[in-house]
């Protein structure tokens, strides 16, 4: 007889995040793909594709944590990649100036990133929603001015030679060296990400972005708790901010625009705010939608400049949160539910 | 302590809003282990009491002793940290959550994760879900709600949010319970059995305020009622004085005698 | 110079210019008042405005179409643009969060930018003159004669959209629909006719807006940064006020006037970042502007 339904048998399991066998084998099958994914790749004989891997990876840390601020808690963040900048930046100055070694740099920065977030977000926390968004984006443009006019940050040409990491003698230089240390760690901020959604704060940032009058009759202290989601958004900011500086080396303000925000701001809506899952699968989209164009655009089927496909991503991605807030506000998560659904109950019903 | 010392005192009252007097001078009193309820026509100012002993409002002038500790300039949050828990009178304050959910958020001040526990989950996050989980379906066995466990608000019928939202109250483990109309809007059926678990969650010995509209389930439950009128108290007493009080009837068109001799009509 | 007709020269220029962005910023008051939407793509508008004008007008070097048939032509895209964006977009925003809408703006904002410069391309084009160019010397002071006429047209713009909020039977109506959307509608106030006109109007102003900014900067896809100078001015005057508009963008226009002057010296580019620097004081002292309304919390 054919096992339905959950099979959750006590509490336990129902709260677990991977309860059934099933589950278990579909997470085996996904952790064999991802371990062998830079053999995978090498296949195709393009080595960009793991470089666009790689880069997803960071990507993906960041958002994680503007789901955290904005998808869970709802506070609208526009200044998300102003915070990667600062933990970049900060992670680089320590590395470069006061000599400290990778994995020393990189939690500091992470924290005094996560601090920078706390400063930032206090003067708006007790108002209306978009006042965070104001604050967050005269941030964004207040940090640039702020790196462009010190000194030690290299003004407009930044920074150059930031070292990489060396884990027990070994240095992480290829593309495939990066591409297992940011699985690691993206691994580990899936998990902390998903670990909040089922448990006590998790479900305390659900409450405020629903209805912060009725969150303070559960005991919740609306602004507080606001700075704790703000907080976890931009410690992962700086987090992966620490890790671009150290990867790509180079550190420099136009590495870091507006837009950035705004599509990490996309990706969370199309995936689906509030769910891990949600985000993640959003950065993949929007950021396979930008590789493919990319590729189109430099393989000269057909005729492009590189500023031309620069302005179609922009158009392609501006129509795609267009079309998913007006027909599928709840993300991709949602329409992968309702497929499921409707499988499960198939052919009944629709 | 004895058994009838207040747990609950305001004191002189006073609360306006640009002008419009909500609150004027007003003094009540619960006593502990009892059911009071706050009576009045639309207006009088039973939510706006409601609002500023939770902590919603700041009252011009006045003082509210919880247990003689002055709670006036308290928030909402610290109010309800020190067991004061009110029902709101629009139940759906969270739509898209189940049953299972809100009630888990309610045990937000009976468990301490802090968001480093609840990152790693493994440890004192894990055991308080669990724990948490145990009593919130003893919450769900005792409103008999089990079937609305993992409906969503959105999809339930006006009576069940309600019942929902009292079972969130009860999660909590309230030293005083505040009710914000209960019944409004629900069907004969639907109060009794309402009417019914106010009664359940009496016998636990919870202390209970209750704001309310329909005049049977006010005189069956209460030990003492509280008239207010245009922002002031204009009676208090036991159920059988304030039906005899002339200024109460003045208060309701028709008079609460007249209501109450007819069987099921409320106000 | 001395220090007088320095000063007066920087407030005076600040007045002008100052009073297009207010009357720039109304345009975004309006949407946010009349379809609680926080159009952050508002920028686009006032570039799309003027990116229209300079098709139908051309430049100084190669004039295209008169006056009188390009202003015409212009309003009527741009109204359509307004229609469209209505129809298409916001019509089914109506009763969702300002959370989803602004989202929406987000996408919007995108999608402008780069149909714009698909377009119209990055450089920026000289718009032909619509109204008398060159310096006009009053006393020791010397303005832009364009920007007088800006400012003359703004200042008529803006006692006509006073006149027709407070006077007009729907303009009223607009504004009884803002403080109470069923009771307006119970009166007789068409809802949908309401977000026709509160786009249309919002899309006209914020391409009247791009199209004096662009006489005197010339049009490009830079324009767009008006967006922040709207912000600033609309959080300084009162999101939902139209009289703070113009106080706002004095005030926003004057202060980075005497900032560059003063303060730059000391500061490079202190300037540029001072409408940031401006809003996170406003917020500070006084977050719902100096104009706007108060919000009571009902519970």
């Amino acid at each position: 007889m054919r096992r339905r339904g959950r099979g959750r048998t006590d509490y336990a399991r129902d709260l677990a995040l991977v309860s059934s066998g099933q589950q278990w084998l579909a997470l085996a099958v996904l952790a064999l793909v991802l371990g062998l994914l830079p053999l995978l790749l090498a296949w195709t004989g393009n080595r960009s594709w793991l470089t666009f891997t790689n880069f997803t990876l960071i990507t993906i840390i960041a958002v994680i944590g503007l789901n955290v601020t904005t998808g869970m808690a709802g506070l609208v963040s526009l200044g998300h990649s102003a915070f990667i900048m600062v933990g970049g930046y900060l992670a680089a100055l320590l590395m470069l100036e006061a000599g400290w070694s990778f994995w020393a740099a990189l939690p500091a920065a992470t924290l005094m990133t996560g601090v920078v977030g706390l400063v930032v977000a206090a003067p708006a926390i007790r108002l209306k929603g978009f006042y965070v968004a104001i604050v967050t984006l005269a941030f964004f443009f207040i940090a640039q001015f702020i790196l462009r006019s010190l000194d030690i940050t290299g003004g407009i040409h930044g920074l150059i030679g930031i070292p990489s990491p060396v884990i027990g003698g070994l240095r992480i230089r290829t593309d495939q060296h990066w591409y297992y240390l940011l699985l690691v760690v993206g691994v580990l901020c899936v998990l902390a990400s998903a670990n909040l959604t089922r448990s006590r704060m998790g479900r305390a940032f659900l409450a405020i972005r629903e209805n912060d009058v009725a969150a303070a009759g559960l005991g919740i202290n609306v602004p507080l708790t606001r700075l704790r989601a703000f907080f976890v958004g931009s410690l992962f900011a700086g987090l992966a901010g620490g890790l671009w500086a150290s990867y790509v080396s180079v550190i420099r303000l136009d590495q870091f625009t507006i837009w950035d925000s705004i599509w990490y701001l996309g990706m969370i809506v199309i995936g689906g705010g509030g769910k891990t899952a949600g985000a993640v699968v959003g950065v993949l989209f929007l950021r396979l939608i930008g590789q493919v164009l990319h590729v189109i655009g430099t393989s000269g089927w057909i005729p492009l400049s590189s500023n031309l496909a620069i302005y179609i991503t922009h158009t392609v991605y501006g129509l795609a949160v267009i079309l998913f807030v007006s027909f599928w506000p709840l993300g991709l998560m949602s329409v992968w539910q309702k497929i499921r659904v409707n499988y499960k109950r198939w052919p009944f019903g629709v | 302590m004895s058994e009838s010392d207040p747990v609950l005192v305001g004191e002189d009252i006073h609360l306006s809003f640009d002008g419009v007097r909500a609150l004027d001078g007003v003094n009540v009193s619960i006593q502990r282990g009892r059911i009071v309820s706050i009576i009045g026509p639309n207006g009088a100012g039973k939510t706006c009491l409601v609002n500023c002993i939770t902590g919603y409002y700041r009252p011009q002038r006045g003082r509210i002793l919880l247990e003689g500790r002055d709670i006036v300039s308290l928030g909402p949050h610290r109010v309800a940290r020190l067991g004061v828990v009110r029902t709101f009178q629009d139940p759906t304050t969270y739509p898209n959550m189940t049953a299972l959910d809100i009630l888990t958020a309610g045990r937000y001040l009976k468990t301490g994760a802090s968001l480093l526990h609840s990152m790693l989950y493994f440890g004192r996050s894990r055991r308080e879900e669990i724990a948490s989980r145990r009593l919130v379906e003893e919450v769900i066995s005792f409103v008999h709600i089990e079937h609305l466990r993992r409906l969503p608000v959105a999809m339930m019928s006006y009576g069940d949010r309600k019942q929902v939202e009292i079972a969130r109250a009860l999660v909590m483990e309230p030293r005083l319970l505040i009710l914000d109309e209960p019944m409004s809007g629900l069907d004969e059926a639907m109060k009794e059995v309402v009417s019914d678990l106010i009664m359940s969650v009496f016998k636990q010995g919870v202390t209970i305020v209750l704001v309310e509209h329909d005049m049977q389930a006010v005189m069956e439950l209460s030990h003492s009622i509280i008239v207010l009128d245009f922002g002031q108290k204009v009676a208090e007493g036991t159920p059988a004085e304030i039906i005899r009080d002339p200024r109460v009837t003045e208060a309701y068109l028709g008079g609460i005698a007249g209501i109450v001799a007819e069987t099921g009509e409320s106000g | 110079m001395d220090t007088v007709t320095t000063l007066l020269q920087l407030v005076l220029s600040g007045v002008l210019v100052g009073s297009v962005y207010g009357l720039t910023a109304m345009g975004f008051v309006v949407a946010y008042r009349n379809a609680r939407v926080f159009n952050i793509a508002y920028g686009q508008f006032a570039v799309l405005g003027a990116f229209l004008a300079w098709t139908f007008l051309g430049s100084p070097q190669s004039p295209r179409l008169p006056l009188a048939v390009a202003v015409v032509l212009t309003l009527l895209a741009v109204v359509a643009f307004g229609l469209a964006v209505e129809r298409l977009l916001f019509r089914r925003m109506i009763g969702r969060p300002l959370f989803a809408s602004f989202v929406l703006s987000l996408g919007l904002l995108a999608f402008l930018h780069g149909v714009i410069m698909i377009a119209w391309g990055p450089s920026t084009k000289v718009l032909a003159a619509a109204v008398p160019t060159g310096p006009l010397a009053l006393g020791d002071v010397v303005v832009s004669r364009e920007f007088v006429w800006s400012f003359a047209i703004a200042l008529a713009a803006t006692i006509g959209f006073a006149l027709f909020f407070r006077f007009t039977r729907l303009g009223l109506a607009m504004r009884a629909a803002y403080d109470n959307e069923v009771a307006a509608r119970c009166l007789g106030a068409s809802a949908s006719l309401n977000s026709q006109i509160t786009w249309v109007l919002s899309a006209v102003i914020a391409a009247v807006g791009g199209i004096l900014m662009a006489t005197v900067s010339g049009v490009s896809i830079g324009l767009s940064e008006l967006v922040m100078v709207v912000l600033a001015v609309v959080l300084i005057g009162g999101m939902d006020s139209l009289a703070g508009c113009v106080l706002g963008g004095l005030i926003l226009a004057v202060g980075t006037n005497l900032t560059g002057y003063y303060l730059s010296p000391l500061l490079p580019g202190i300037a540029g970042i001072f409408s940031m620097l401006l809003i996170l004081g406003v917020l500070v002292i006084r977050p719902t502007g100096l104009l706007g309304s108060r919000p009571i919390e009902r519970v």
